[in-house]
């Protein structure tokens, strides 16, 4: 096999592995913020607020991720009357579908964090004066991320191995471009370098993430 | 008068009465050992002096101003105010593991808005060469062994300048050989004329520091009176029970 033909598939293959980091990024960027509010809203004395986040939860964890990513792409256009007004760019949508679902994980991995914290903080936080936004704030929530923070990464690989369900909605990512050159070239070497490709994405992700727990331990 | 007046209060959890019509003052200075079996309510009450625990009936008054008043309790502004005038050391410290000893110090001082940063360090770093951790100041509560926490933790309750500091049972979660430097602290605390409840099984620390002992068993004072009366001739069947179980360890 000629050095030539391996950059000839290695650059459209970047380029998938270039909506595939995209797609990653703004997943997580947005979903993150996204599942804490949600867990907040479960959380929140507004009963009939916490009775739909929790639905929501229900549902987004409830479902496989690709029929939600099909719902959102081929489905919402085919609803009677506003249809027509539903149809987003599929790369669009297919970051809509992802927020969506990875918020509700997120949201139970930041409730596991909450539940952790030992209830003498809370206590400790009130006999010390300060209230209960105070106490979530500067005592809580801190805690919180730390605890979740390993959970948070593990959900982040999988999230990154996830985008890969772009190619059942057809956007042009990593896996679809390594797909066209076996399909064309007939050789198992795209799939390979599309292997190599994943591990190094998740090798950085698992690292910034180790030296994060490094900075940010306390125990 | 007394700093803190408590009158006949109740508290069940279930069908299962803690609290059956407490009553006892602190005066001023005074050092009150509370010593009873586990079980006893002992921390029931003392945790419902700064309104971690909700009473079912009774009252709690802090110079006049009451907690709560034949059970029903203040507006939460004013109840904040009134139990603002305690601090608590609790058994297993409950410093802030994500802050650095003097930040378990100031976080709620800075949050509150009391005093300037200035006059904040100044008090957390008196505070902490008080307990003997000055050298701690900038290290995590994971580094400290128990004895160090726990004395952080007393220096972090006395920030807010209480009229009265409650401990429940401070030593009971530490290993025997770091009991000591806690209690020291707490006796020098105690020379300076700190009011203090202590919720202890420490028997002489509470004949050599308290002046006033108070004995609990199922939800109710047994027997109160001097340390060194009560706790070497106690007059109620229940009382010497439990002495001489607790000795003969």
């Amino acid at each position: 096999m000629s050095i030539d033909y391996f950059i000839s598939i290695l650059i459209p293959m970047l380029e998938g592995a270039r909506a595939t980091v995209l797609l990653f990024l703004i997943a997580i960027i947005v979903s993150i913020p996204l599942g804490f509010l949600l867990t907040l809203i479960v959380r929140s004395s507004i009963k009939p607020l916490a009775y739909l986040a929790n639905t929501y939860i229900y549902l987004m964890r409830g479902t496989p991720l690709l029929l939600q990513l099909l719902f959102i792409v081929f489905g919402l256009p085919l609803i009677p009357v506003i249809g027509e007004y539903l149809v987003l760019d599929r790369f669009t949508a297919a970051c809509l579908g992802f927020i969506l679902n990875y918020a509700a994980y997120f949201a139970e991995i930041f409730r596991g964090g909450l539940l952790a914290i030992d209830k003498g903080q809370f206590e400790a936080a009130k006999v010390l004066g300060l209230n209960r936004w105070q106490t979530m704030r500067k005592v809580v929530f801190p805690q919180m991320f730390r605890i979740a923070l390993p959970a948070v990464a593990n959900e982040s690989v999988t999230l990154v191995k996830d985008t890969a369900l772009l190619y059942a909605v057809a956007v042009p990512e990593l896996l679809h471009f390594a797909q066209t050159a076996v399909n064309r070239d007939f050789t198992i070497t795209p799939f390979l370098l599309a292997g190599v490709i994943y591990l190094i994405i998740t090798l950085c992700l698992t690292l910034f993430f180790k030296w994060l727990e490094r900075r940010l331990r306390f125990d | 008068m007394p700093i803190l007046k408590v009158e006949n209060i109740k508290k069940s959890f279930g069908p299962l009465e803690v609290l059956k019509q407490i009553s006892f003052e602190v005066n001023k200075n005074d050092v009150i050992a509370v010593i009873g079996p586990s079980g006893s309510g002992k921390s029931t009450m003392l945790r419902s002096l700064v309104h971690l625990e909700e009473l079912d009936g009774g009252s709690i008054s802090v110079n006049g101003n009451y907690i709560v008043k034949d059970g029903i309790y203040s507006k939460p502004q004013q109840l904040k105010e009134i139990t603002s005038e305690m601090g608590m050391v609790f058994q297993h410290f409950n410093l802030f593991p994500h802050l650095t000893v003097v930040e378990n110090l100031e976080l709620a001082p800075k949050l509150l808005k009391k005093g300037s940063a200035e006059q904040t360090r100044e008090l957390s770093m008196e505070l902490l060469s008080k307990v003997g951790l000055s050298d701690k100041a900038d290290v995590l509560p994971s580094k400290l062994s128990g004895g160090q926490k726990q004395r952080v933790a007393i220096a972090r309750a006395l920030m807010r300048k209480p009229e009265v500091l409650l401990f429940d049972e401070p030593t009971s979660a530490l290993d025997p050989e770091l009991t000591g430097e806690v209690l020291r602290v707490m006796k020098d605390l105690a020379q300076e004329d700190m009011t203090m409840v202590v919720v202890t099984h420490e028997m002489e620390f509470a004949k050599e520091v308290a002046n006033k002992a108070i004995f609990m068993d199922k939800g109710e004072i047994v027997e109160s009176g001097s340390p060194v009366d009560l706790l070497s001739n106690p007059q109620m069947e229940r009382t010497k029970a439990f002495l001489y179980r607790t000795l003969s360890k």
